[in-house]
């Protein structure tokens, strides 16, 4: 609420400072603020939070603008319905844009955006006959009140209540669900999808909001000037759009108000002398970026804020003995999970090669063999990051076999990574609160509107986030940034994430690499005790002594095809087994685990 | 008609040429570091300028009057591209400290930022220094119009072809068989391990930015007579190089050569039909190319390893 | 060649200094003394900035000439420079600063035509006289209801292309006429203008193709011009593109009669097409290159700042203008934006310019001082510029000039 608080009296003082400002120069350069925090505020979105680089944004702005120009006067539009209805064209082509984007990533992301806004520019240059070209379009409608065009002043107070209302409104749905799925997203796209983010929608998603908010830049500023043309659509407004966003704080919710300010500020004070102003702006971008990743948000919280930086306590607490938030139990006659006749092939490689496997409800599965025996592209097939070429795999009675992994994770299959995919600057009860999205109901306008609905599915989620932290023993950590904790406790987050998904099956990659044997007991016991909460596991591992002691079941993989599979002891004893492992590949096998050996003897 | 054709055939070439050297600049960086300059096109109009600075020292020519067509002549404009490929390459060498080496490798590709950032300033001193207006640079080989079958073409189109064509064949060369052109490769392939099998991956790094550099300052020299030294002149020629290299993989040289006489000869062909078109005809292409093609048409596919 | 006016020089820039510091150390001491005029336009951005800069220097001049003779109004002159870079959002809060924060009581400018188009409804509403010198789009002074505010001492797209137009239809050559326009603000009013002039002289192009800016090769629509038959082309463009024009004429061996708008005398044209091609087209000035001894003065004394040659005639126009506006406060008696709109249209007296002498040179409908009469017969001449003449030149006559 304080929030709340202090971006009304900031909006009121701002207003205020318009009522006893008789200059409308003064008056034009807030008017030019306001335009260019609503462009950075939906920017920051896109920016700060989905970490997607739009080069474009310049093309969306003229979406806005000329939609309001052709619809006043063509259609001789009400000039305030044809400023929606241009928020709306602007957040079509936010989709436009977002289409080609959603494959590529890098410089080609930087392309396709680039390439967007060059077609807008270039669009509206050329098409003179609709869109006026160089020579514009001019007697576009101004927004009225009574029929009286706005003045000046009533300008920016409508600017300044439009910045709040959106900051507001964004800040709602960025503090919830759907900035954690945003954040997820410029993280790790595929652990998003591992936690149940429906990554293409949300990329789609942040776009819009981007394009809605530009465009409605744009629609402002072509009714407040009554004229339009192709010089005001550049590449340069593009860049400057962005270097708002980066030099106020991309990602923070400050930081668009702080940049929006600064840069126009910057920009009438060095009015005077313009060749400098585009030095400076050019000397910000490169140096900013340098100096203060964080931009002038980052700066004023290290000024002002904390010294945030809670130590990273190493040891575990004594888990707390709470019962997992779970699903509704079900009878499940036969497999919980049966895959049938499973292939994958790189080219020449044939990590799977008709495999087949049932796991049944309640038990611990392991699926064991040599590096390269295809154990990770089956947890990988699995759980939907890599298509299987051909096979069957049902969950519950339902093929999987086209889901895609946040379906999968919505029906309560869960992953850990053999490598780790945290969203490392995120606190580990973000990142357990980023398990439960597919378990929180509130949609997209529920949170933006901040309605009972999601403040109650946020209150919910975090309680049983906390109580996963309890039962895992990481309550103390809740507030670490997830990448700063020791390696065992990151395993242990990573964990508490995918248990967070509420899995009826829960599918560890590895879990015990790089524990010590202390730690590594310690997760034999807290895999006994997930079990317990009635979840299914398939785990991959190594340590033999490790799935000895708690697999009810083990599967044995060599060179893509299943050799065996069994009890523990079935297997233990099985020639194939023991060839695979000592046989054929000593050399490979001799590192990965004395343990093994041991285990297998 | 057979004419007009022939006239956007070498039309096309001569413009394809410089956009796939260009592209080849981008596509050496990115190979050996991840990221690439997004200001090439100032490099090339700063090119431009240096080239046209270092032919009035040599012709002892008078700031005050434009360049006399014989300032080109001998062995000025050969000197001029080397001092000008060393002077452009020193400048990359300053990019890649001040505004790559930062954000290298880290998530979250502040170099875009940094190097447009670089880009500005660049052609603020420009402007500074050379002023917005465009400044002739004279060909070596003369003005005359060479006929071929109906078709017109300009002895500088034909060097820029010929220079473009054999830059990129010794650089195929030393890409491919040098051992420096190895340690580019290895760079490229993974850092760690290049410097663990003894190779000097920031010099290599370095190299990169500098032999890119320099390529889009002699490309500036190479453009300059046929389009007027301009500070402005590089932005259109860095774009669509870009863009050919991008739908020619940039982790690919040969498919961003490969991309940017495309993009010439297709620029070239929209132009038969409507040339003010053109651009939008180009950049629609592609993102649709990219949509169904993310890596390019001849890019590896890259997965992420799970 | 140097100057024998160095203290003129000196004084400009002393001038120009004083304008920088004013703002901070003079604004409120000399506010109700000083009679403010303002500058907005392109001065280091795009390459028309020299236009701009030329215009300033004849501002200044005029101003130096006000000054000697004691001001007006006995108050003395200050110019307040802004530089919008090109840029329409920037010339609109440019603009905005001028009248509404330096309090200036008239603008010159801008430099290129599209920005006033962008701020134009602003002095029209907060009744400031505008002046513009270099801009040439015809709309710029269009009246939109209402009083306008908008004057120009300068050239006119449509004046010119009433005048080349009349040419071709009176060249014996121009079987078919054709058009070839930049895909800018200034190609497209001209092309605007080339249209509804064609219409009205009764002819219709036989081509009309656009091509970009920063094109080097225009061979493909001039092949669509060749095989349409197109014996005079009409070009409007500005200088380097001009230039590249022809270059890919002489590759494709066409040769229409080129008119062209008067972007040809820039520099830039000379320097891009050649000194040989750049002889083919002709075009029309305000400022004739047979200078009377009274314009040779003027240009001894302004050329040591000005960037080339053929930017004088923006130093006259703005000097022209300045002399005018200075002519209507002293009739109006006052600053006020009204009245000096009033007396602008009705002024008393003549005044013998350097580009003309002014008579009456505005009305209540009529904004624009130079008109068809006033324009002169350029083209290229061993890397100068020259007058041209022909048998058509000498045969046109005022009812030729419909549009």
């Amino acid at each position: 609420m304080r929030h709340v608080l202090a971006a009304c009296i900031i909006a009121a003082l701002a207003a205020g400072l318009v009522a006893v400002t008789a200059n409308e120069f003064y008056l034009r350069i807030l008017f030019s603020a306001c335009v260019y925090l609503l462009c950075a505020l939906g920017m920051n979105v896109l920016l700060g939070y989905a970490g997607q680089k739009s080069l474009g944004q310049a093309g969306l702005f003229g979406a806005g603008a000329y939609s309001v120009a052709l619809l006043t006067t063509s259609l001789d539009m009400n000039p305030w319905l044809a400023l929606v209805l241009a928020v709306a064209i602007s957040a079509v082509f936010g989709v436009l844009i977002a289409a080609p984007s959603l494959r590529v990533r890098g410089p080609a992301l930087a392309m396709v955006t680039l390439a967007f806004g060059i077609v807008v520019e270039k669009v509206v240059t050329e098409a003179s006959d609709v869109f006026g070209g160089a020579m514009g379009i001019y007697a576009i409608k101004p927004l009225t009140i009574g029929g009286v065009p706005l003045s000046m002043a009533q300008w920016v107070w409508l600017g300044i209540a439009l910045c709040l209302g959106i900051h507001l409104l964004l800040r709602n749905l960025l503090t919830g669900r759907f900035g954690r799925a945003f954040l997820s997203l410029q993280a790790d796209e595929i652990a998003a999808g591992a936690v149940g983010v429906p990554v293409l929608r949300f990329k789609v998603l942040a776009f819009v909001i981007a394009a809605a908010t530009c465009g409605l830049a744009g629609a402002l500023v072509a009714q407040q000037n009554q004229y339009i043309n192709s010089d005001f659509i550049t590449f340069n407004l593009s860049i400057f759009i962005l270097l708002v966003v980066l030099f106020g704080g991309s990602g923070s919710l400050v930081g668009p108000l702080l940049g929006a300010v600064t840069l126009t500020l910057l920009s009438a004070v060095l009015a005077r002398w313009s060749w400098i102003e585009r030095f400076a702006n050019g000397a910000l971008l490169l140096f900013a970026l340098y100096a203060m990743p964080k931009g002038l948000a980052g700066v004023l919280s290290g000024v002002f804020g904390k010294i945030a930086g809670p130590k990273a306590a190493a040891e575990i607490r004594p888990p707390a003995d709470v019962p997992l938030p779970t699903r509704p139990a079900i009878v499940v006659d036969g497999p919980l999970l049966q895959a049938d006749d499973v292939c994958k092939s790189y080219g020449g490689v044939r990590p799977a090669h008709n495999i087949g496997a049932r796991l049944m409800p309640g038990d611990i599965h392991a699926l064991i063999g040599p590096n390269g025996a295809g154990k990770s592209t089956l947890i990988n097939m699995l759980s939907g990051v890599v298509r299987a070429d051909a096979g069957r795999i049902a969950f519950l009675g339902a093929d999987l076999k086209h889901a895609t992994m946040h379906a999968i994770c919505h029906r309560g299959i869960a992953r850990t990574f053999q490598n780790l995919r945290l969203f490392r600057e995120l606190s580990v009860l973000d990142n357990v609160l980023l398990g439960q999205h597919a378990r929180m109901s509130n949609g997209f306008l529920s949170s933006l509107f901040g309605l009972p609905r999601a403040r109650r599915e946020e209150a919910r989620a975090r309680q049983r986030a906390g109580a996963i932290l309890d039962f895992l023993g990481l309550s103390h950590l809740a507030e670490a940034p997830a990448g700063s904790l020791a390696y065992g406790l990151q395993r242990r987050v990573e964990l508490a994430r995918a248990l967070a998904t509420e899995p009826r099956l829960l599918l560890l990659d590895e879990p015990a690499a790089g524990l010590n044997p202390q730690e590594t007991a310690e997760l034999g016991d807290l895999l006994l005790r997930v079990r317990a909460q009635g979840i299914t596991i398939l785990l991959v591992e190594h340590h033999m002594d490790l799935v000895m002691r708690i697999s009810d079941h083990v599967i044995v993989l060599d060179y893509g095809e299943k050799i065996s599979e069994g009890t523990p002891a079935l297997v233990q004893s099985d020639p194939r087994v023991m060839a695979a492992y000592l046989g054929t590949d000593v050399e490979e096998m001799a590192p990965a685990s004395s343990h093994a050996v041991a285990g297998l003897a | 008609m057979l004419a007009t054709w022939l006239q956007a055939l070498v039309s096309g070439l001569a413009i394809g040429g410089v956009y796939a050297l260009i592209a080849l600049s981008f596509s050496i960086t990115f190979t050996t570091t991840k990221t690439l300059n997004f200001s090439q096109g100032e490099f090339i109009g700063v090119g431009a300028f240096l080239g046209v600075a270092v032919l009035y020292l040599l012709s002892g020519q008078d700031e005050g009057a434009a360049l006399a067509p014989g300032a080109s002549a001998g062995f000025n404009y050969p000197l001029a591209a080397i001092a000008v490929g060393a002077a452009v390459g020193v400048i990359g060498i300053l990019l890649f400290i001040t505004a790559v080496r930062p954000f290298a490798g880290k998530p979250g590709m502040s170099w875009v930022m940094s190097t447009i950032g670089f880009g500005i300033i660049l052609q603020s001193i420009g402007l500074a220094i050379w002023g917005p207006a465009p400044v002739n640079l004279p060909s070596p080989f003369g003005d005359d119009v060479i006929r071929i079958a109906g078709a017109g073409v300009r002895p500088q189109e034909i060097l820029v072809l010929v220079v473009a064509i054999v830059l990129m064949i010794g650089l195929d060369l030393l890409l491919r068989r040098t051992r420096m052109g190895k340690a580019m490769r290895a760079v490229a392939n993974n850092p760690s391990v290049a410097a663990l099998m003894g190779i000097n991956v920031s010099a290599v790094m370095i190299g990169a930015f500098a032999l890119s550099s320099a390529l889009a300052g002699i490309g500036g020299l190479l453009v300059a007579p046929i389009a007027s030294a301009s500070i402005f002149m590089g932005l259109g020629i860095a774009l669509k190089a870009f863009s050919g290299a991008i739908v020619g993989g940039l982790d690919n040289p040969r498919g961003c050569i490969f991309g940017g006489f495309a993009l010439g000869l297709l620029e070239a062909s929209v132009a038969l039909w409507q040339a003010q078109w053109r651009e939008i005809v180009i950049f629609l292409l592609i993102i649709l190319v990219l949509a169904i093609r993310p890596q390019g048409l001849f890019g590896a596919r890259t997965l992420d390893k799970v | 060649m140097r100057s024998p006016h160095q203290p003129t020089r000196r004084a400009t820039l002393a001038g120009a200094a004083t304008l920088l510091s004013a703002p901070f150390i003079f604004r409120s001491a000399h506010a109700a003394e000083d009679i403010k005029l303002g500058f907005n336009g392109d001065l280091s951005a795009s390459p028309s900035a020299q236009s701009g800069r030329a215009a300033v220097v004849g501002i200044q001049a005029a101003m130096a000439d006000l000054a000697r003779e004691g001001g007006v109004l006995g108050r003395p002159l200050t110019l307040t420079i802004r530089d919008d870079l090109s840029q329409p959002p920037k010339s609109i809060q440019n603009m905005s600063d001028l009248i509404d924060n330096e309090k200036v009581v008239a603008v010159f400018g801008p430099t290129n035509s599209g920005n006033a188009l962008a701020w134009k409804h602003i002095p029209n509403q907060k009744h400031i006289p505008v002046m513009g010198c270099i801009g040439s789009a015809t709309d710029i002074t269009k009246g939109t209801g209402g009083d306008n505010y908008m004057f120009r001492v300068g050239s006119v797209d449509r004046i010119q292309v009433v005048t080349l137009m009349g040419y071709a239809k009176k060249n014996p050559r121009s079987g078919k006429i054709g058009f070839l326009t930049e895909t800018t603000g200034y190609g497209q009013g001209g092309l605007k203008d080339l249209q509804e002039v064609a219409q009205a002289q009764g002819l219709t192009p036989a081509a009309n193709e656009k091509f970009n800016v920063n094109d080097t090769d225009m061979t493909s629509q001039l092949s669509k011009l060749k095989s349409a038959g197109v014996e005079t082309a009409l070009v409007w463009a500005q200088g380097t593109p001009i230039g590249q024009l022809m270059r890919s004429m002489d590759k494709i061996g066409y040769f229409p009669t080129v008119l062209t708008s008067w972007a040809a005398d820039n520099l830039s044209f000379m320097n891009a097409a050649g000194p040989q091609l750049a002889e083919k087209p002709i075009f029309l000035r305000t400022v004739s290159e047979t200078r009377s001894p009274r314009q040779q003065a003027l240009f001894d004394r302004v050329r040591p700042n000005i960037d080339a040659d053929s930017a004088f005639s923006f130093a006259v126009h703005g000097y022209d203008g300045t002399m005018l506006l200075a002519r209507a406060i002293q009739q109006a008696g006052s600053t006020d934006g009204a009245k000096l709109r009033e007396a602008l249209e009705n002024l008393n007296g003549s005044y013998e310019g350097f580009a003309k002498t002014y008579d009456h040179p505005f009305s209540r409908t009529q904004h624009d001082a130079l008109g068809a009469a006033d324009q002169r017969w350029t083209c290229w001449r061993d890397g100068k510029l020259a007058a041209y003449s022909d048998d058509i030149v000498a045969s046109l006559k005022p009812e030729d000039f419909k549009g």
